[in-house]
């Protein structure tokens, strides 16, 4: 195995010289503000919120909002919030030292985030006596709307994730686009909790719970397009 | 030499001097892991060019104060990737193989008849080249990088894009592989075939 031991040893190949183009790129260099992980991670969060509370103002909040149990009402909404700020966070703030944020968390909290939410709006939907009437199986399509509002609820953190991440991202930009799409669709999922009577568990599990999935599947078809650089 | 750090911050601030100071620093090892990923000179250096063209293109989304070199080295294997998928989905129309030219280099980066200046025995340093040049792209950048660029293995699952898990187990199935490529005296390795993976 000597040979495989002096591998490690060969001289280093000289480079060539820097390309055309590049040296034309470096004869007109400019300065450029670099990432600030942080700073993007509070501008994102605060312009989808702001976002998020005008969806719902225009919206309206739910009629039954007074007489629903405020535990439930407001752990709920906690959950849905840390499924917005976990992802994001996880999608955008690199460990210290590193440029690339870290996709395996990133990742995988997208997939515990679209799991979790089916399986509490399957598993806790409590109602109130003015609550809108269960959908059931024979109108579950009709509950299509808290999808689509969802999903329009989650483009902008995601496509501001998108913009913000642009060229830090060579390798594990699917599931980092994941994650800010499970993030963008966790926000939807919140706008959802305050706007929607439906407490029909079937409704709020796959349709609020749906959007988180959706909006993870589809920013991770879509946005390492955008966050490549050519 | 200035840290990769300091010479990246630099460069974001508009100093082309900086951005040369890197390219000299990091070129070098660059290259040789694009050469043997590779496995061909001329597609080799065009690689280092994309690649620094990307890390000059992208430098806005560099982070000031990180190591820089993990996300060069990943936009360097995100380019291979491009490229060799970008290979394998043209079609390529070659005519009599007596028209075919001669690979340009070995993946030392140096024509087969300068091989010889290499200090360990040449004829096994040439042979273990030519082994890794045959195992599968994954492992052979397992391999590289592991073995031969002296990186952890944490490290180069994040370059690769991969699992700490994965990366183990691609670099020990690639160096098991070398060893039993090496371990046959009577049987020479495979010569290297030209062209991307």
């Amino acid at each position: 195995m000597s040979a495989l031991d002096d591998l490690p040893n060969l001289p280093a190949p000289a480079p060539p010289p820097l390309s055309q183009l590049l040296e034309a790129e470096l004869a007109q260099l400019t300065p450029v503000s670099t990432r600030r992980p942080v700073r993007q991670l509070a501008l994102l969060v605060a312009i989808s919120l702001i976002y998020g509370v005008g969806v719902l103002a225009w919206l309206t909040l739910r009629r039954d909002l007074h007489e629903l149990p405020m535990g439930w009402l407001v752990s709920a909404g906690l959950a849905w919030l840390l499924g917005f700020v976990v992802p994001v966070y996880l999608a955008t703030v690199p460990r210290a030292g590193a440029v690339m944020p870290r996709w395996k968390l990133a990742g995988a909290s997208a997939i515990i985030g679209a799991l979790g939410f089916i399986a509490l709006g399957l598993a806790l939907h409590p109602s109130a006596p003015t609550s809108a009437p269960p959908l059931g199986w024979e109108h579950f399509m009709n509950g299509r709307g808290c999808l689509e509002f969802g999903l329009a609820t989650a483009l902008v953190p995601v496509v501001v994730g998108a913009i913000f991440l642009r060229g830090a991202l060579p390798v594990g930009s699917r599931p980092i686009a994941a994650a800010l799409g499970a993030g963008g669709g966790s926000l939807g999922g919140l706008m959802l909790h305050l706007h929607c009577p439906i407490t029909d568990g079937l409704h709020v599990g796959v349709m609020h719970g749906g959007v988180v999935v959706v909006a993870a599947l589809l920013a991770a078809a879509l946005v390492p397009r955008a966050t490549d650089v050519r | 030499m200035a840290e990769a750090k300091d010479l990246m911050q630099r460069y974001c601030d508009g100093d082309a001097g900086a951005f040369r100071e890197l390219y000299a620093l990091v070129a070098p090892r660059l290259l040789g892991y694009l050469l043997k990923m590779a496995r061909e000179r001329a597609l080799a250096d065009d690689l280092l060019q994309q690649t620094f063209l990307k890390v000059h293109r992208a430098r806005a989304a560099y982070v000031r104060g990180a190591d820089p070199l993990p996300w060069i080295y990943s936009i360097a294997h995100r380019t291979f990737i491009d490229e060799t998928r970008k290979h394998k989905r043209a079609v390529v129309r070659v005519g009599d193989a007596e028209e075919l030219p001669e690979v340009p280099a070995g993946l030392t980066g140096e024509s087969d008849d300068r091989r010889d200046d290499v200090r360990a025995d040449p004829e096994l340093v040439s042979a273990a080249l030519d082994a890794l040049a045959e195992l599968p792209a994954q492992q052979r950048e397992a391999v590289v990088l592991t073995k031969l660029d002296g990186k952890t293995v944490a490290e180069a699952a994040e370059i690769a894009g991969t699992t700490v898990g994965a990366m183990k187990v691609r670099a020990h199935r690639g160096y098991e592989a070398l060893r039993r490529t090496l371990g046959k005296p009577d049987e020479p390795p495979k010569k290297v075939a030209g062209g991307a993976p």
